[in-house]
């Protein structure tokens, strides 16, 4: 049977008046309060409110309740002289390898893949990244996320993205390679690249976060605060630079419901599954990598050869140099090492930022190179050469104006 | 009618008060110094001073906002969001004195002494945590307005 045009739409209309209820839509409590989340008037007081509960509940989860509550007298107290007393051949390179310095008080400092490599993976970061992905999975279901993109659209469109970039951004925030994953929702290939060059430079993963909350407590604010500048600025100019569009989207905001324990246990043991699998051989990996440089003297010729980059352009330490390579396999066990070097505060916080925004990690590379391609690659790896000239030394004139450097 | 009254009249006096914890929050944390007044104690530093403050200052002004016109939905969401603020705030805080009770600390054993796990809940406390059952009445508007 064949239905002319007016016949079709009668047939609609029909199935319509039985099928559909018409009435007016009472709005609801719950109506109001999500749209309170979405205007900017009272969303943005919102989002900093859910901003302080986020970091509030990751500080005192993974800080003080496991690692300085639990894990940092575990590793230092009893795990830490044991391995030292009982581990075979002190003194020996096997020995300095896998246990570190014997005279090591704590394992922040022996620097061994048993003692430093562990407790960095285990005691820092697993406690920082539990916190981070169960808070997360509990705004992505109880409906607040989509609600976060539409309100911090128009700010995101003025560096080439759309309100959904926030998704990576905030991923990233926990581990960038399941954010570099999350770029795809990202329509055009200029967002993309934008997205993927940001969170590789100025996003600080979950396990970075951890320990940076560790190293650097008081003068952690001020790290985050000048990468969320520069995410802002480069993301400008990169926007102003790299031709191709950054479309609108359409977001279909669900309401607010109550999220379900079994959905949200699945989903963060399913992240942390990623972590185990990327994070922690990469940990292990990049302390072997490091101890193996400075046994063969490699690492102190390297340092001699940057000294006048690191020195004079970003007044660091030359012995910054051995992090910068370990941070090529893990950020976060490069910021570990900052600790046992020994700079004032300003360095400190210049060497935490280089660290930061210098080569993404090696799992994030691999992710970039998956995404991107080689050609886009060479791009990012182009913009994070020129942010690292550009940022880490304008950190090291802003000490210089101040006269703290 | 009467109920819409006394939570616009109850939610006007909080929001006063809540304004005032929070101005008072954030002209601490300028100040650098934390100020204890009897089991209250108003925080100085960035953090729960300079951040918490700014929400708590926010707090009371979504319940201000929210008393004019009581009845209607969206002014109550006003009010729920206010005390929502609140609850985030006071929630961490009380997160964060639970999860410091909880170990033995650096000298002590694993777990924190009876004494020591309870010294930790003693006053004094922050003004978020003196705001917190008094927000909880919106928990009453909230059922009124499942039930119509």
């Amino acid at each position: 049977m064949k239905l002319t045009f007016d016949e079709r739409w009668n047939l609609i209309e029909k199935i319509s008046k039985r099928t559909v209820t018409f009435g007016k839509y009472k709005h609801t409590l719950k109506d109001a309060i999500g749209e309170l989340t979405v205007k900017p008037l009272t969303g943005i007081p919102v989002a900093i409110a859910v901003l302080y509960g986020f970091w509030s509940f990751f500080s005192s989860f993974a800080g003080t309740l496991f690692t300085d509550g639990f894990f940092v007298k575990l590793f230092d107290f009893h795990y830490l002289p044991w391995i030292q007393q009982h581990f075979p051949g002190a003194g020996g390179w096997l020995y300095y390898i896998l246990v570190g310095d014997p005279a090591a008080g704590n394992c922040f400092e022996a620097f061994g893949v048993l003692t430093s490599g562990l407790f960095v993976a285990i005691g820092v970061v697993l406690p920082a990244i539990v916190a981070f992905y169960l808070l997360l999975t509990l705004l992505e279901d109880m409906g607040y996320m989509p609600r976060l993109a539409v309100l911090i659209d128009t700010v995101l469109h003025k560096i080439g993205l759309h309100g959904y970039a926030i998704v990576p951004s905030i991923l990233s925030l926990g581990c960038n390679v399941p954010a570099c994953a999350a770029c795809r929702i990202l329509e055009t290939k200029k967002e993309r690249f934008i997205m993927l060059t940001l969170l590789a430079v100025f996003i600080p993963c979950g396990a970075q976060l951890g320990i940076m909350r560790e190293v650097i407590p008081e003068t952690m604010g001020l790290v985050l605060l000048y990468l969320l500048i520069g995410y802002f600025i480069f993301g400008f100019v990169l926007n102003k630079v790299i031709p191709g569009e950054s479309p609108e989207i359409l977001i279909d905001v669900p309401p607010y419901q109550m999220p379900l324990l079994r959905n949200v246990g699945m989903k963060v043991w399913i992240r942390l599954k990623g972590f185990f699998r990327t994070a922690i051989p990469f940990v292990l990996l990049g302390c072997t990598v490091v101890n193996i440089l400075y046994l063969s003297g490699a690492m102190d010729w390297i340092a001699n050869v940057l000294s006048p980059v690191l020195s004079g352009w970003f007044g660091v330490p030359k012995e910054t140099i051995g992090p910068l390579i370990a941070a090529f396999l893990r950020k976060d066990l490069a910021v570990a090492q900052l600790s046992a070097i020994e700079m004032s505060k300003y360095q400190m916080i210049t060497s935490v930022v280089l660290i930061s925004i210098y080569f993404p990690c090696v799992a994030t590379f691999v992710m970039m190179l998956k995404e991107e391609g080689g050609k886009g690659l060479l791009g990012s790896m182009t913009t994070m050469v020129a942010v690292v000239t550009l940022y880490g030394g304008l950190l090291h004139l802003i000490w210089i104006l101040l006269g703290v450097a | 009618m009467i109920k819409n009254k006394f939570g616009s009249i109850y939610f006007g006096i909080l929001g006063m008060v809540t304004v005032a914890f929070g101005v008072a929050d954030l002209l601490v944390t300028i100040g650098g110094e934390s100020v204890p007044w009897g089991i209250l104690e108003i925080p100085a530093d960035m953090f729960r001073g300079g951040w918490g403050g700014f929400i708590i200052l926010f707090a009371g002004v979504f319940y201000l906002l929210g008393v004019k016109n009581f009845s209607e939905i969206h002014q109550q969401g006003k009010v729920v969001m206010g005390s929502i603020m609140i609850w985030i705030v006071a929630g961490c805080d009380i997160f964060g004195m639970i999860t410091e009770s909880i170990p033995g600390g650096e000298e002590g054993g694993w777990l924190n002494t009876l004494e020591g796990f309870l010294g930790t809940y003693t006053p004094p406390y922050s003004p978020a945590i003196f705001l917190l059952p008094f927000s909880l009445v919106v928990i009453y508007y909230i059922s009124l307005s499942s039930h119509k």
